[in-house]
């Protein structure tokens, strides 16, 4: 991974002496809430219900040992013993204490930590695949362009106060884990008929109130021209973006306003305008860039593990595991291993210290020290043998970490919801809960097979609801929790807005209802169809059938 | 119709983002413990105070309040939550706590919006 140099340990180490110092004068009253809060916000400490949330950035969801024990030193010291993985590949603490927060920024730093860029109307941390480096189907590593994009838009003077928050995802396989399609700008890597490098540029997708899929505006753009391109969509953005209406300052709204070949027009106007020799990354940087990524450590393996195929066909709950949460990996007798979250009396996202810790030192064991967070709340350790899966289960098992349930109906995205967030209207989380309650039968739940629930608790979606195969929106009815259900959405690169299937569900008949929705897809389904494709076959009809039938 | 007036003052400490409720003249953790004014006057009074003390609270407001045979607990299930914690993790927050008052609390029905906090929210 990509290794910070003396220049960029120095410029942390000085962000949070300054954050201790503006902690100071406002403990001193020095500075009012109103002069402090904008500064609190720039090294993401929110105040929510309970306590303050301190968000830390994991740049593109990639983390060293080092890293994860410090963030469960951190959870363990500082917090209540957990922190909550985020739809963005980072990391909350929901139990700070103001006071705390320098030291907490002092220990991240020692990691080449912080929580810069977390808050804020500036570019936030780059979205990329968890399975980057490891996947044999990426075109190009992610990460390289992830971090170019990192240390262009740190600190950018020029991108520090836009009209709103933005968003940028790299994905580099026809599978997209990244959900570009609703970022402000998603990237996808491409070759080009001579074999070149180059993106295709979709800007304008995002969710919230507004929810837009992000519209191609470029199909290649060679990939060292990269900087210079954002740095034009950026500056269309910045000058023509809405700042009267904080629904409206998304670059969604003005794509939309403008149409996405209009905006095209102005991006290449403004492109033209701008010094590729300024803006461009050089070779020889990009090449620096590159050789961090390049993974040493992979041994020449044959392709089948015999101790491996052994233990899985003696033990069924590892051969369960190994359907459901093992994937290929680009190398010879390696494997990628997601590590679900989602146990079905877990708070999804959540992990312990003892958990974060566990995590640290079986990736030390059994995948080169990589570990990765998945914007679905989840960890990836993405490099390890084949023959050290049984050991590394067992690992998991023992922390309880071995849920066997990626991309099924229990590996449910939800936000913090009203349990913890100050902007929710409604819960999420005994929501989700209680669908994993109902889904508990592992052979149903594979039976089912491919199904994305993601719970927002209010219509900002975090909780990603508008991409869910089944989305759950919770709302504020007269002051109490009601559950919007769409169907039909999609964040991967078949990505869709979900439709809404009627009104509102009280939360005691949400999983009932997902129950229902599930029976119609097993009595409808045909060949190799998941939910999402049996429910673009037959419409929303049947469902809402089975969903509403007590109402007629 | 002329419902009761009855209110609390509730903020969040500054150093450690507890929330706290007012208490004649001081901050206390438990909402059982809260003063619980009955006119608009002395509870307006408190509200200038709490925006004194811009040192030791933030984003202080007043929450409606209401009384049934379990005791008094707030109308809205926002505040309740606030005075309680998160009812995803029972042992974090203030009904760890335990004991009669929180039971009532946790056992307090019905739902509304919280004013204060909608005032408070378009107030930013």
């Amino acid at each position: 991974m990509y290794r910070y140099d003396a220049i960029d340990k120095e410029f942390l180490t000085d962000r949070s002496n300054e954050f201790r110092h503006q902690v100071g004068r406002r403990l001193a009253g020095e500075l009012s809430e109103d002069q402090f809060k904008p500064l609190r916000l720039m090294n993401g400490l929110y105040l929510q219900l309970h306590a303050y949330m301190l968000r830390v950035c994991i740049p593109y969801g990639t983390l060293n040992v080092a890293q994860v024990r410090r963030l469960a030193w951190i959870a363990r010291t500082y917090d209540k013993g957990y922190g909550h993985f985020t739809t963005r590949q980072n990391i909350q603490f929901h139990w700070i204490k103001l006071r705390d927060a320098p030291d907490i920024l002092d220990a991240l730093a020692e990691v080449d930590l912080h929580a810069i860029q977390t808050s804020g109307n500036c570019i936030r941390n780059t979205t990329s695949d968890p399975r980057a480096g490891a996947t044999a189907e990426e075109i190009d590593d992610p990460r390289v362009w992830s971090e170019v994009i990192r240390q262009w838009s740190t600190l950018h003077p020029e991108f520090s106060y836009l009209p709103r928050k933005f968003k940028i995802a790299v994905t580099a396989s026809a599978k997209d884990r990244t959900a570009a399609r609703v970022h402000d700008i998603g990237l996808a890597l491409r070759r080009g008929r001579d074999g070149t490098l180059g993106f295709e540029v979709m800007v304008g997708g995002g969710m919230g109130r507004t929810p837009f899929i992000g519209q191609t505006i470029k199909e290649f753009l060679p990939a060292t021209r990269l900087l210079s391109y954002l740095e034009a969509v950026l500056r269309v953005y910045n000058r023509a973006g809405r700042r009267d209406n904080i629904y409206k300052a998304r670059i969604k709204i003005l794509v939309s306003s403008l149409g996405a070949e209009e905006f095209g027009r102005q991006v290449e106007e403004e492109w033209a305008q701008i010094d590729a020799a300024r803006a461009d990354l050089p070779d020889t940087e990009l090449a620096r860039i590159r050789a961090a990524f390049i993974q040493p450590g992979l041994e020449v393996l044959p392709a089948v593990s015999d101790s491996y195929e052994a233990a899985r066909a003696a033990n069924p709950a590892l051969a369960r595991f190994a359907r459901n949460n093992v994937s290929a990996h680009k190398a010879l007798g390696y494997a990628i291993v997601d590590v679900s979250l989602k146990a079905h009396d877990a708070t999804p996202g959540d992990a312990n210290s003892d958990q974060l810790d566990a995590i640290a030192d079986l990736a030390e064991r059994f995948s080169l020290g990589d570990i990765r967070v998945t914007h679905e709340q989840n960890l990836v350790l993405p490099h390890v043998k084949q023959s050290d899966l049984p050991a590394l289960f067992e690992g998991l098992v023992a922390v309880g970490l071995a849920t066997p349930n990626i991309n099924l109906v229990s590996d449910i995205i939800a936000c913090p919801g009203l349990d913890y967030c100050a902007l929710a209207n409604a819960r999420a989380i005994p929501v989700a809960q209680s669908i994993a309650q109902r889904f508990l039968d592992a052979d149903r739940a594979e039976l089912v097979g491919e199904l994305k629930i993601k719970i927002s608790g209010c219509i900002n979606a975090c909780g990603h609801h508008h991409v869910g195969h089944i989305g759950i929106l919770g709302v504020d009815k007269k002051g109490e929790e009601y559950y919007q259900l769409t169907l039909g959405g999609s964040g991967a690169e078949d990505a869709s807005i979900g439709k809404i299937l009627g009104p509102g569900l009280n939360a005691d008949q949400v999983a009932p209802a997902v129950d229902r929705l599930v029976e119609v897809y097993l009595a409808e389904r045909q060949g190799e169809e998941r939910f999402l494709d049996t429910y673009r076959r037959i419409g929303m009809t049947p469902f809402k059938e089975a969903v509403y039938v007590d109402a007629h | 119709m002329s419902a009761e007036f009855l209110k609390a003052l509730t903020a969040n400490r500054l150093s450690e983002g507890d929330v706290v409720f007012w208490s004649s003249g001081q901050w206390v953790e438990q909402f059982a413990e809260a003063e619980l004014f009955t006119e608009e006057a002395p509870a307006e009074a408190a509200v200038a105070v709490a925006k004194s003390q811009n040192r030791i609270v933030v984003d202080a407001y007043l929450i409606d309040v209401t009384r049934s045979d379990q005791g008094v607990a707030p109308v809205s299930y926002r505040e309740r939550l606030r005075a309680l914690g998160p009812t995803n993790e029972l042992g974090h927050g203030k009904q760890a706590l335990g004991g009669a008052a929180i039971a009532a609390l946790q056992a307090a029905s019905g739902a509304a919006r919280s004013t204060g906090r909608l005032d408070l929210i378009r107030r930013k």
